[in-house]
């Protein structure tokens, strides 16, 4: 069967060869830049993990001692820690919100295909996307600080900020890859630009906006934890508080309750994914 | 060898309480061109899914070439599978791949981890490739990216990856309905030539009772997942044709 439909023909043969050198070449260099990759990842490790680690101070006992000491919870910090832990969601809730309130003009800005002005106002939005994003949460809480002083404030402003960055570049991107079907039938339609936004591409991205979302509040939560360091309250208060004690069980627990309120908000997420999406 | 390739007896399926598939039988020779036609929501899809297993059916037998294939563990169905080609109506082609390894993909059943890994496949698939590329008039086409071929073209490649599994039976999903009129003729005709050449016997779902009279040997009519007609497509009369769509004319 198979050779009735391959009759030998040098033709064919010249074809099959050029299509195996083609591939032969493709594969090697592919193996090439996976071997350069390689040797660069090896030569980082060299250069600064190995040369820089004390390893005379480091032992297998050393480091399972230390991390022993972690996994002793101290049950007593557990009453103490439901206020706090309400705190920090509830500063996690407001931030991602407020993230996604400021996200929204930010995305309209930097979305390719519906940019007000053109190629300055796409270069500003994505300018303010990489601005929130290349600052590091603690460097906002301090720059907020001394703005507002220390407190919660301080650290819901500093999360919401650095959410801008991710929820706006989703948004953006989502925008810029919208069907354009719908968006013609609106401008057929006889839309303005307003209903063409809110009726073409709103409810094609809103799906992506509150999954973003949902995200970000996940991840501001723990980001939280660290925003105790700028007196921000909540669960990051008392892990600082314990870390000064040098309460390794203490640390522990409050990491744990962490997690808890992460599995929480992950429960929260799905359930509320699945009744809007 | 009996002539019987595809022996379907008593197929159910469905989900829950509700039943697709009721109770449908019906054979088919090595020369035969079965076309499945009915009103939407017949249970055309899942009656040619049910065939390979891609919708797993409740009840009843599916033989191919007297061997059973219900019954059968994950590994037996696998190859199974990979004597049953499929054309679907989306094409299902891999866009970023090109057309050639599109096509190779039909091998994907004979080849190994290793060599899928690192798409080294056999020389003699891509001679076959390339030959059957040529057959169904894509030459020109072999390393263009599949995203950049048009609707008819990307549908010869689907064809010609069906063809390179050397399928004992090509089940066809409504091969036709992202096509225009003329490229819908010229395809289901390209489809009708190359298993007449191969003697690959084609289950074929199609909503155009007019194609299905023009390319095919029978035609099964289905209402609400249960066999109204079964005959030539001579024996089609008004009669048939309104026991099968009784309901839309309701």
């Amino acid at each position: 069967m198979t050779a009735a439909t391959l009759e030998p023909s040098s033709a064919l043969d010249r074809r099959i060869d050029a299509i195996a050198r083609e591939r032969r070449t493709t594969r090697r260099s592919r193996l090439a830049s996976l071997a350069v990759a390689l040797a660069l990842v090896l030569g980082t490790v060299y250069a600064i993990v190995i040369k820089d680690t004390d390893w005379a101070r480091l032992t297998w006992q050393s480091v399972a001692t230390s991390l022993a000491r972690f996994a002793e919870f101290d049950t007593s910090a557990l009453p103490g820690l439901v206020d706090p832990a309400i705190d920090t969601a509830l500063m996690a809730t407001l931030a991602s919100f407020l993230g996604l309130f400021l996200a929204l003009p930010v995305a309209w800005l930097g979305a390719r295909n519906i940019t007000p002005l053109g190629r300055a106002s796409y270069v500003f939005g994505r300018g303010l996307m990489t601005l929130s994003r290349s600052v590091h949460e603690i460097v906002w809480a301090l720059i907020f600080v001394s703005a507002v002083g220390l407190g919660v404030l301080a650290g819901i402003l500093a999360m919401a900020v650095r959410s801008v960055g991710f929820i706006s570049k989703v948004i953006a991107e989502a925008i810029e890859d919208v069907q354009p079907g719908p968006i013609e039938a609106i401008r057929a339609v006889g839309g303005t630009k307003f209903q063409i936004l809110w009726y073409g591409i709103v409810p094609q991205v809103l799906p992506v906006v509150l999954g973003t979302v949902i995200f970000e509040w996940d991840i501001n939560i723990r980001r939280s934890t660290i925003m105790g360091l700028v007196g921000a309250g909540g669960l990051g208060l008392v892990l600082f508080r314990e870390m000064a004690r040098s309460n390794y069980g203490g640390i522990a627990t409050v990491l744990a309750a962490v997690l808890a309120l992460i599995i929480v908000g992950e429960f929260v997420s799905h359930y509320a994914r699945k009744a809007i999406i | 060898m009996s002539n019987i390739a595809l022996e379907v007896r008593d197929l159910c399926a469905g989900y829950g309480d509700r039943q697709i598939l009721k109770n449908v039988s019906f054979t088919v020779s090595p020369d035969d061109f079965f076309a499945i036609i009915g009103p939407s929501g017949a249970g055309k899809s899942t009656l040619i899914r049910c065939v390979n297993r891609l919708v797993e059916p409740t009840g009843g037998s599916v033989r191919l070439n007297g061997e059973e294939i219900l019954d059968i563990g994950q590994r037996a169905l696998r190859l199974a599978r990979r004597n049953i080609g499929m054309i679907f109506q989306e094409f299902n082609l891999i866009e970023r791949l090109s057309v050639l390894d599109n096509v190779l993909a039909g091998r994907l059943g004979h080849t190994g981890t290793t060599r899928s890994l690192f798409r080294m496949f056999r020389r003699e698939d891509i001679a076959q490739a390339l030959t059957l590329l040529d057959r169904v008039g894509l030459t020109d086409h072999v390393h263009k990216r599949a995203d950049r071929l048009s609707g008819g073209q990307r549908q010869r490649v689907g064809i010609a990856r069906a063809l390179m599994q050397n399928p004992r039976l090509l089940l066809v999903d409504e091969p036709t309905s992202a096509l225009d009129p003329k490229i819908a003729r010229e395809v289901m005709g390209l489809i009708r030539e190359v298993a007449r050449e191969r003697r690959i016997p084609v289950l074929c779902n199609i909503h155009d009772v007019k194609l299905a009279l023009d390319f095919c040997s029978h035609i099964i009519g289905l209402q609400d997942g249960v066999k109204k007609f079964e005959g030539r497509p001579a024996d089609l009369n008004e009669k048939a044709m309104h026991d099968i769509y009784a309901l839309e004319v309701l």
